[in-house]
């Protein structure tokens, strides 16, 4: 299986740093992924050096097949190719991958100013559609992650705008 | 009576005359309220505000719920220099298979850049508003038959977009043909409204949030827009 990781436009340097501790590894390994795809954005972290612009690091950690990039123009393909998406509370990144039908667990960056990302993390984990975890507890985040306990997220339905429109507009 | 008297009474006649006529205009009013109808055949035009990263992603998702036969003018309003989501408009009116001549992009200036300094926002607030009201206001007085700028404005955050409504509001005042305004709080605000939502709530035709009041929170996706 494949563990994609994405911490957005900027950086998320505690989940990076994360990601590579051999906690995290070990068990990812455990349940089974052997791929670890990472987006690492800006992020500060031990081979953030060696790694240009447009260019690929791949590396082997505990026995998994890690790639580590900066930034790609889409990641939808990185969505579909991933069992698994372990990324930063953006509402854009949330909605792109469970309306692929993705398993999500997401980490609200607790550095940035506005802490509505936690609210909306903690919302959807309520409605079951995804797991938010915090850089500590992601080890049993992952542990626990089983796809069959979260629900199916609902399909975009642009009938509910369109009346909106419709309506502010006179059409009836 | 005294020089000073007379113009403080001068004063209060203009403000009261101003609070006069803004009360007219406001979503409120009577005046604000009587809507012209629409025949399910007439057409639209509809700009909508892209404000970068998420916000840009989430006004083209509502844009793919309208229907272009009858929003068959569409206007994509940028920050300057966010070619990105200036991109991202021509991708996704490529990917509707739609005509290119039907839509336009237009570019304005910030109300206030990244990490500008507090001192100097004012000048650019107010460079930005008078490029809006500018191209808000005389393209459609200048060419025949056009009724405004566009019948909707469409916005969902962040900053910019308050001056916008600004410019929007200044055309209102004069009694000219302005755009409804449709402000849709971003998905991401759960329990508090953003500072433009904040803003922007007063003055909107519609104000729509996607979670429901901040009081009795509905723990359901019925009301998502995205």
């Amino acid at each position: 299986m494949i563990a994609f990781i994405t911490v957005g436009s900027t950086r998320f340097d505690a989940l990076i740093a994360a990601i590579f501790t051999s906690q995290v590894l070990s068990t990812f390994k455990k349940k089974g992924y052997t791929k670890l795809t990472v987006q690492c954005g800006h992020s500060t972290f031990k081979y953030a050096n060696e790694i240009k612009n447009g260019e690929t690091k791949a590396l082997d950690q505990e026995g998994i097949e890690i790639k580590i990039w900066k930034f790609k123009p889409s990641l939808e393909e990185e969505f579909e190719k991933a069992d698994l998406v372990v990324g930063h509370a953006g509402s854009g990144t949330i909605l792109d991958v469970l309306r692929k039908g993705k398993a999500m667990i997401v980490v609200p960056n607790p550095t940035l100013l506005d802490n509505h990302q936690v609210e909306l993390a903690e919302r959807l984990e309520e409605m079951e559609y995804l797991i938010a975890a915090t850089v500590e507890t992601l080890p049993q985040a992952i542990k626990r992650f089983d796809t069959r306990k979260t629900k199916p997220f609902p399909p975009f339905d642009g009938s509910r705008f369109a009346k909106i429109v419709d309506e502010a507009l006179g059409f009836t | 009576m005294s020089w000073n008297l007379s113009f403080f009474l001068g004063l209060l006649l203009l403000i009261s005359l101003l609070a006069i006529r803004i009360s007219t205009i406001l979503p409120g009013s009577r005046n604000a309220k009587s809507r012209t109808k629409r025949s399910a055949s007439d057409t639209c035009s509809v700009a909508v505000f892209l404000g970068s990263g998420g916000h840009t992603s989430e006004a083209l998702t509502l844009m793919s719920a309208l229907d272009f036969k009858r929003y068959n003018k569409r206007i994509y309003i940028v920050s300057d220099g966010d070619i990105l989501s200036a991109r991202k408009a021509l991708n996704f009116e490529a990917f509707r298979g739609e005509d290119p001549n039907l839509c336009s992009i237009l570019s304005i200036p910030r109300a206030r850049k990244v990490h500008q300094s507090l001192l100097s926002t004012p000048i650019s607030t107010l460079y930005s508003l008078a490029f809006c009201v500018y191209h808000l206001t005389l393209p459609p007085l200048l060419t025949s038959g056009q009724s405004s700028f566009a019948d909707v404005l469409i916005l969902n955050g962040p900053g910019t977009c308050f001056v916008l409504c600004v410019a929007v509001y200044v055309n209102k005042f004069l009694g000219l043909p302005a755009p409804k305004l449709i402000y849709v709080e971003t998905f991401a605000r759960v329990k508090a409204l953003s500072l433009s939502g904040k803003l922007i709530r007063p003055i909107a035709d519609r104000f729509v949030t996607q979670w429901g009041d901040s009081r009795q929170q509905e723990v359901s996706s019925s009301r998502w827009l995205v």
